[in-house]
């Protein structure tokens, strides 16, 4: 095992002799209860007229989007058909030509505290131990918040190790850690599964949608999987060149199954809708 | 019949299997010795090992010896210390400030294509035989070869951990502790190996041209009297702080970069 930042452990275990920060570990209920306290602090999402082109290429055509404070959507759509560049969009990572994104119904151009994003690679810095990832932007007395939020992903024991020796699902289980620990109030999901093995990919979604229900933000993913979508969202966007071509609630309670028939209706019918479409030139 | 492919050394032979690579070495030191000390080489050309020895014990008595290492290794730090210093920086600069990298990459990679050696006889003029030349020298060379790898470094800086250094919200300050500057170290780092060999290189030559102190005086001034034992013991010496100063980098790559994979000893 590599020996990580002298400082680290120093600090690490001068926080575990101190009996207020195990206080604080401990009672994981009551974290939990804390974070439900603020759940109506998710972000409203208002897009109008969007629209976004790359050279010739039109990705995005005039979009309209409202997303409710603490909803889960669920974007779909083949590759290439603008998915994940309207996520940009509204992350503010990139700008539009045309067309306007509010957060709570305030114009929003680039991005912020307040919205976090996940790549599909978990892009963890190679040369910081796990726990000084998490800690990233966040103050120095923030410490126990960030040993908080791994313990939240199960990783709180490989707080010292080098991101380099943790498996794919691991790191992303650090860089949802490293997300979450600024509380932020919207969380953009860029295929972030798309990388892991099945297994993995359901433990993930279940870790998701848990976080999801405690801290109330607003959630949107980007993903290919439409099972993934029907299973995790309250509503799916199927986006088909550039444009809405589907959007459906899903009235499903949770936690769900995956064998559940109304769900797999649902996935079938939306994969259907996808197949019988042309694929975009 | 005997399936074994290889001939195994028995349990209480087994450490001269670990020692296998200094055999040859080893042979070829004793065949120049007997061949020294039967006159088949005269000492003229090669003095025998023993006589090397001698040569070394007598120069640490006198403590000449160490006094040539000390003045060399300044100067081989200096040079290395200034020389170091500006290519960093300005390979930093340029890396990372646009305006910075056209207006003055191209003058630096004209000047790269000087020979610094060739400056030699200008170095003598402007400096005289002192330590500046020397110093000058020594930090024209190192430069190069750090200032390159820190520029290459920079620029190799992964654009996906930029832009998620963006949305945490790190300030340039941030950015550049945290994301830019250590995913240059390893480029930094080899750079670093290759200016030492510079360093001790350009010394060798400074040295032997010009200067009435250090490693390289030693040899210049013991070839004027034939003492070829004391001129090999010079090149000896230079092997030894060439193989030190390499040492002592990678050292400093195995501190610096154990999160590296590659870096890892376990």
């Amino acid at each position: 095992m590599p020996i990580p930042n002298i400082n680290i452990l120093r600090e690490r275990s001068a926080y575990f002799n101190s009996d207020a920060v195990s206080n604080y570990l401990k009672p994981k209920m009551k974290v939990v209860e804390k974070v439900k306290s603020n759940s109506a602090s998710g972000i409203a999402i208002q897009v109008q007229n969007l629209s976004k082109s790359f050279g010739d290429i039109k990705v995005l055509e005039n979009l309209n989007l409202d997303i409710k404070p603490g909803a889960f959507v669920a974007i779909v759509g083949r590759s290439g058909c603008g998915k994940s560049t309207l996520l940009r969009l509204i992350s503010g990572l990139d700008q539009a030509e045309v067309g306007s994104i509010s957060y709570d119904g305030n114009p929003h151009s680039s991005i912020n505290g307040d919205a976090r994003f996940m790549f599909q690679e978990a892009r963890l810095l190679p040369w910081q131990s796990v726990i000084n990832n998490v800690r990233l932007g966040l103050k120095k007395t923030d410490f126990p918040k960030a040993l908080n939020a791994l313990q939240q992903v199960g990783l709180d024991a490989r707080a010292d190790v080098w991101p380099s020796v943790l498996s794919g699902g691991q790191r992303q289980r650090v860089a949802l850690a490293r997300s979450l620990v600024h509380e932020p109030r919207l969380l953009l999901l860029d295929e972030p599964l798309g990388a892991l093995d099945a297994l993995t990919r359901i433990e993930m979604q279940g870790l998701i949608e848990k976080l999801w229900r405690e801290h109330g933000f607003t959630a949107i993913l980007v993903t290919h999987d439409i099972f993934e979508a029907v299973s995790l969202a309250d509503r799916v966007i199927l986006l088909n060149d550039g444009k809405i071509d589907l959007d459906i609630n899903i009235d499903l309670p949770r936690p769900r199954q995956r064998s559940d028939v109304e769900l797999n209706r649902l996935g079938e019918e939306i994969l259907q809708r996808i197949l019988t479409r042309p694929v975009a030139s | 019949m005997n399936k074994r492919s290889h001939y195994e050394l028995p349990n209480w032979l087994s450490w001269l299997k670990d020692a296998s690579g200094w055999l040859l070495p080893i042979l070829l030191i004793a065949f120049w010795d007997i061949a020294a000390r039967y006159g088949w080489i005269t000492s003229k050309i090669l003095p025998a090992p023993s006589d090397i020895v001698n040569a070394a014990i007598n120069l640490s008595l006198s403590g000449e010896i160490f006094k040539n290492i000390l003045i060399s290794t300044k100067r081989a730090g200096g040079g290395l210390l200034i020389g170091g210093s500006i290519g960093l920086i300005l390979g930093l600069l340029n890396g990372i400030f646009r305006p910075a990298d056209r207006y003055l990459d191209t003058t630096i990679q004209m000047i790269r294509n000087i020979p610094h050696l060739a400056l030699i006889p200008l170095v003598i003029i402007w400096f005289g035989i002192g330590e500046e030349g020397k110093i000058f020298l020594v930090a024209l060379g190192v430069f190069f070869p750090i200032y390159a790898n820190t520029y290459h470094g920079i620029k190799m800086a992964d654009p996906q951990l930029l832009e998620m250094g963006r949305v945490y919200d790190l300030n340039h300050w941030q950015l550049f502790t945290q994301v830019i500057f250590p995913s240059a170290l390893p480029s930094i780092l080899v750079g670093l190996r290759y200016a030492l060999g510079f360093m001790w290189l350009t010394l060798i030559v400074a040295e032997t041209i010009a200067t009435t102190s250090g490693i390289g005086y030693m040899a210049m001034n013991a070839r004027e009297f034939m003492q070829t034992d004391v001129v090999v013991l010079a090149i000896l010496i230079y092997a030894l702080l060439g193989k030190l100063a390499d040492t002592a980098a990678h050292l400093l790559e195995l501190r610096l970069l154990q999160w590296h994979p590659s870096f890892r000893h376990s």
